[in-house]
């Protein structure tokens, strides 16, 4: 990825122009919109870096906290109230998502699965509209529950920024592996920014949180470089 | 302060956080009874100030005004203090509506300064029963990140030291109000300076923690706000919650509270006088400065503890590397097995020695040390009592002759007269004898 320039500095409403593209194609990632009075142009819908990778894909980066919920994104969420057949989940939107008692695997009217308030949940998004509080589902298409579903009450939450919750998604990121050849541990990650985490000792989780706290202020390059100082 | 959070603090939070406890460790590193920096920064305008208490951050700002005094009370000006939560310092906070929470924090700062006489309203009169000025001290707060009262208690002590209202004349009907530029303002007489410091108590009084978080806020049973003076004094007690605490805990954490207090006035004082000294010197003022400051901060630390804990493991590396050099070049292309080997036993090593080294950070280490320190405060603090209750004890055996339960009602009654924090010494002097 190219370096981050003031150049390159967006915020909202400004226009983006100039852009490199292949086949006059262009592919917008978050943070972007398109144009409708010149098509050749984007508008920049957050304050962000313009990032770009070949051959035309666009995306704005920047520190924000808040998400936005969107269709099929895998989240964390926490069960704030619960009624008799759903729940209501915040998963760090504007509104609290719902979810309902039966889209977890194996759950019918009779047989509910065990959730209380203050549980933590991952789950996919399967709806997300402006206008509408968004829904989640604990199971996939063949009513499977596969890694959705309740997280245990041992591990830790934690809030991170976004962008270096896109950086530990990508799986060529060493961040990961390089704490777990100090100790194992298991990670769940969810878009919206929530980590849950769990490892055999406290120590070992505060650790993680601390890595992740630090890495959150430093450049990609930074922490990849670091990082291959202990392989 | 339990009652009011609106966001719910998952299980697992607070199962880590009482696992963690029952280990003697706090989330943050800090141990039992230690408190977050605190940073005192003054704006462009005298009384403006802004203080951070770790992460929490609450800016104040003291008007005046000249009105007519209370009927009540003709040569006495007013004190006005006003704390606002918006929804900047968490979403949950509603803004523009009292919640049970900011009246409550409303009351306990009242308490604490304005209850304690601590501000010289009778110098704030300028003619009996006709003009006085009245202060206005406006706490926001910016970021809530825990313990929002000692934030705010700070802010409004320091932006009251830091304040100087203007000059007034009367001249037969006239007040006349003067320029800054026309005559000096005034700086406001404060006679103590009553901060206020909080502890969480979890876990039915097992643990009891100083200065708490957020996350340690939303799991704490109860509260325990102390108000207090660099003279040790009492200013105000509140135990907010449900949790069973004996007397003798609450003794013991207001003795280590006492110390905290002399601490923080003394921080309070530095930083106003230093601020007023710059302002003789007329150098540019104001937040501008501190913010350029604090971005490059912020960099440099973070970077630094980065390094500090990801480099620990470099350091220790480089001399092995540096004694395969001085070694027979023969050996080193041999050994590169054994190197790798060595490498995963440093890893080993490592490990360890992370988490001792995260542990002076941490665990057990700085708790230690702190128990040992808080008996030795303990010891002190009961040997100045003793100085105290010396003093008052021949008092109390002149007065009740004739038995014990009359020295008893003695003991009530005679505080009275007395500084409150002599009445809770004097309690503990009982306690003692009994």
């Amino acid at each position: 990825m190219s370096e981050l320039s003031p150049a390159d500095f967006y915020l909202p409403g400004e226009i983006i122009r100039n852009l490199k593209s292949k086949d006059r194609e262009v592919i917008i990632g978050p943070g972007l919109c398109r144009n409708e009075s010149d098509t050749k142009s984007l508008i920049a819908s957050q304050a962000g870096y313009l990032c770009f990778r070949a051959p035309n894909t666009y995306w704005l980066e920047g520190r924000r906290n808040r998400y936005i919920p969107k269709k099929a994104d895998l989240v964390l969420g926490i069960v704030t109230k619960k009624s008799s057949d759903n729940l209501k989940v915040d998963i760090g939107s504007a509104e609290s998502a719902s979810l309902s008692m039966l889209a977890f695997e194996g759950a019918t009217k009779k047989v509910k699965p065990d959730v209380n308030v203050g549980d933590v949940i991952y789950a996919k998004v399967i709806n997300a509209h402006k206008e509408m509080e968004p829904e989640l589902v604990c199971i996939d298409q063949y009513y499977k529950a596969g890694k959705l579903g309740v997280l245990s009450n041992e591990g830790f939450v934690i809030n991170l920024k976004q962008k270096l919750i896109q950086q530990m998604l990508n799986p060529e990121n060493p961040l990961l592996r390089t704490l777990g050849r100090k100790f194992p541990y298991e990670i769940v990650i969810g878009v919206n920014g929530k980590v849950w985490m769990r490892a055999n000792q406290c120590k070992d989780v505060l650790t993680l949180c601390r890595a992740f706290q630090i890495a959150e202020y430093q450049k990609e390059t930074d922490i990849i470089g670091i990082c291959r100082q202990f392989k | 302060m339990s009652s009011i959070r609106k966001t719910i603090i998952t299980n697992c939070e607070k199962n880590f956080l009482i696992k963690n406890l029952s280990e003697w460790t706090r989330l943050d590193g800090r141990a039992f009874n230690e408190f977050r920096n605190v940073e005192i920064e003054f704006g462009k305008d005298w009384g403006c100030c802004k203080v951070s208490l770790g992460k929490t951050m609450v800016i104040s700002q003291v008007s005046c005004e000249l009105q007519q005094p209370k009927s009540s009370r003709p040569n006495e000006g007013v004190l006005n203090i006003n704390l606002e939560l918006n929804p900047m310092a968490e979403p949950s906070f509603e803004a523009g509506r009292q919640s049970d929470l900011s009246s409550q924090l409303n009351r306990l700062l009242e308490k604490c300064i304005k209850d304690s006489k601590a501000v010289d309203l009778e110098s704030l009169c300028v003619k009996v029963n006709e003009k006085a000025w009245a202060f206005r001290v406006d706490i926001n707060v910016l970021n809530h990140e825990g313990n929002i009262l000692d934030c705010a208690s700070i802010a409004a002590l320091s932006s009251l030291a830091h304040f100087r209202r203007p000059d007034v004349t009367c001249d037969g009907e006239e007040y006349k109000i003067h320029n800054v530029k026309q005559r000096d303002p005034i700086p406001t007489v404060i006679h103590h300076y009553p901060v206020c410091i909080t502890y969480a108590i979890v876990k039915e009084g097992e643990y009891i923690l100083a200065d708490p978080t957020l996350l340690e806020e939303g799991v704490a049973e109860a509260f325990l706000t102390i108000g207090l003076n660099a003279y040790k004094e009492l200013c105000g007690l509140h135990l907010g919650g449900n949790a069973h605490l004996t007397t003798k805990a609450i003794l013991e954490t207001s003795n280590k509270a006492a110390k905290r207090a002399v601490d923080l006035v003394q921080l309070i004082k530095e930083a106003v006088e230093i601020d007023t000294n710059e302002r003789l010197t007329m150098k540019s003022l104001g937040f501008h400065n501190t913010l350029d400051k604090q971005i490059s901060d912020v960099h440099v630390d973070e970077l630094g503890k980065y390094l500090d804990h990801w480099t620990m493991d470099k350091i220790k590396r480089n001399p092995k590397k540096n004694q395969k050099v001085t070694t027979p070049m023969e050996e080193t292309e041999s050994t590169e097995e054994e190197s790798e080997e060595d490498k995963s036993m440093d890893v080993s090593q490592e490990k360890v020695e992370s988490i001792t080294n995260l542990g002076d950070g941490t665990a057990k280490l700085d708790i230690s040390t702190a128990q040992h320190e808080w008996i030795t405060i303990e010891s002190d603090e009961e040997s100045e009592k003793e100085d105290d209750v010396i003093i008052v004890e021949p008092k109390v055996e002149t007065l009740s002759i004739d038995s014990n339960s009359e020295e008893e009602q003695v003991l009530v009654l005679n505080p009275v007269q007395r500084s409150a924090a002599k009445k809770k010494k004097k309690k503990k002097k009982k306690n003692i004898i009994s």
